[in-house]
């Protein structure tokens, strides 16, 4: 009886160290998992961090460049301060450039030329204002420099609106289909952003309309033909 | 005997059970370590990151002097040349429409912010936030309004400034903003108002419980853009 009875005591002693133990395991695993879950978070911005890395890279190159070619005017400045008409040239550099940046002269280009043919037939519906804006908003995106719908070059404060439900205005001026539009980048850039599965084109040629996309090496885009007007900045 | 084949087939049980929580437990703790060392990786990447932000930043206050001495050194070679004197102000134009150069004037400040109803109570909770196009049609309408110079959020806007939408945020001029977002415009206000009209965009977007709100202001600051304008591919032409 005795002896039953200590064996009985040292089975039990045993069975209870060893749940003991298993919860102790138990837990520790828990605690693991969850620590293991936050970490899974941290992988995924790690991912983010990659591409906001490439971005900043991008950018100090940028600023590399330009930081290079202001030098370069300036020492040519320095060089040419003798001369008035030296200087007087290099003042006319200077203009031009702000000029081609504001849209006031005609410019040349690799790029892509985007022809959208509204499908008159009722179930495709009409090319909109939403739809042009989207495009030029994509095109831009893609790093597009110089962009024209209609022969109506798209400036800074350029609006595409839609009057009456059915007249589009870009500058204020009426277009009509078939609507082109040109645009001066990287051509593969440009083409890949406008050709991509759900795009705004594809969504309109999904819809019916007639679309071509071209590359062209000489795209032309005309001048904005108004006067940029600055009467309200001080 | 019936007692002790019960017992030994507890013991069984459990011996399985640790066996399997340590085979677990083990494999975690690998599994653990190489994240450790991605981890390692991450705050390297971090570091990298703010190093060439860091970088960036002194070369654009870099561009920032060297600008200033150019436009130094044209003022003194225009000064006794009226040719020049004229070239030189229709620079210092042409910037502020680019957004080379901070501008001030009259003009609306527009709010736009997610609603503050409870996004359970309405069938479709995607309507109560402001959205990338929402952002983008307001700029539209402000510039079909005359607006001459447009920023959201700090972020000035420019020929070359697309809107992404990037799920909960914005991405303009490649930097993130988020709601509310708060678009400044220059321009003549009675004209800038006019977004305000009834049936207008504003207004839709309130009938749906977002905020949408325009001030006028006597006096509005836009700030410059941040970033390089520089066109690698398209060339003037005669």
């Amino acid at each position: 009886m005795k002896h039953i009875k200590k064996g009985k005591i040292t089975l039990t002693i045993v069975i209870g160290i060893a749940c003991i133990a298993l919860t102790t395991v138990m837990f520790m695993q828990f605690k693991m998992v969850n620590q293991t879950d936050i970490d899974e978070l941290e992988v995924m911005r790690e991912e983010e961090l990659r591409t906001e890395l490439a971005e900043w890279k991008n950018k100090y190159e940028e600023a590399e460049n330009q930081y290079n070619s202001q030098l370069a005017k300036l020492e040519e400045y320095n060089q040419k301060e003798e001369s008035e008409t030296e200087t007087a040239e290099l003042v006319q550099k200077e203009l031009d450039e702000v000029n081609l940046l504001l849209g006031k002269t005609d410019v040349e280009g690799e790029g892509i030329i985007i022809t959208l043919k509204e499908n008159s037939e009722a179930e495709s519906g009409i090319i909109t204002s939403d739809n042009l804006n989207m495009i030029v908003n994509n095109l831009k995106e893609a790093g597009a420099e110089a962009i024209s719908i209609n022969e109506q070059r798209i400036v800074n404060m350029s609006d595409i609106v839609t009057v009456n439900d059915v007249i589009i205005r870009v500058n204020q001026q009426r277009i009509l289909t078939p609507y082109i539009i040109k645009a001066i980048g990287n051509q593969s850039y440009l083409e890949s952003a406008m050709s991509g599965n759900g795009s705004e084109v594809d969504k309109l040629q999904k819809l019916g309309h007639d679309i071509k996309i071209e590359k062209d090496n000489k795209v032309q885009i005309p001048k904005y033909d108004k006067d940029l007007k600055s009467d309200y900045i001080e | 005997m019936v007692n002790k084949k019960m017992i030994s087939i507890v013991l069984g049980l459990m011996c399985v059970a640790l066996t399997i929580g340590i085979c677990m437990q083990i494999r975690t703790v690998n599994d653990y370590s190489t994240k450790i060392g991605q981890n390692y990786d991450q705050n390297n990447l971090r570091a990298e990151v703010l190093k060439y932000k860091e970088k960036y930043e002194n070369k654009v206050k870099d561009i920032e002097k060297i600008d200033a001495e150019l436009e130094q050194k044209i003022d003194t070679a225009s000064k006794n040349n009226t040719d020049l004197e004229d070239a030189r102000n229709q620079i210092a134009e042409g910037n502020k429409l680019i957004g080379l150069t901070e501008v001030k004037g009259e003009g609306v400040i527009v709010t736009l912010s997610d609603s503050v109803l409870d996004a359970s109570s309405v069938l479709n909770p995607s309507s109560l936030v402001v959205h990338d196009l929402d952002v983008f049609y307001v700029i539209n309408e402000l510039k079909n309004a005359g607006a001459e110079a447009i920023s959201v959020n700090g972020q000035r806007i420019v020929t070359t400034t697309a809107i992404e939408c990037g799920g909960n945020i914005i991405t303009v001029n490649g930097e993130k903003i988020g709601a509310p977002f708060e678009i400044r415009a220059i321009g003549l206000p009675e004209n800038l108002k006019n977004l305000d009209r009834a049936g207008g965009y504003l207004e839709r977007m309130r009938e749906e419980a977002v905020g949408a709100e325009l001030k006028k202001a006597k006096s509005v600051t836009i700030p410059k853009y941040s970033g390089i304008i520089k066109f690698k591919y398209a060339h003037s032409i005669e």
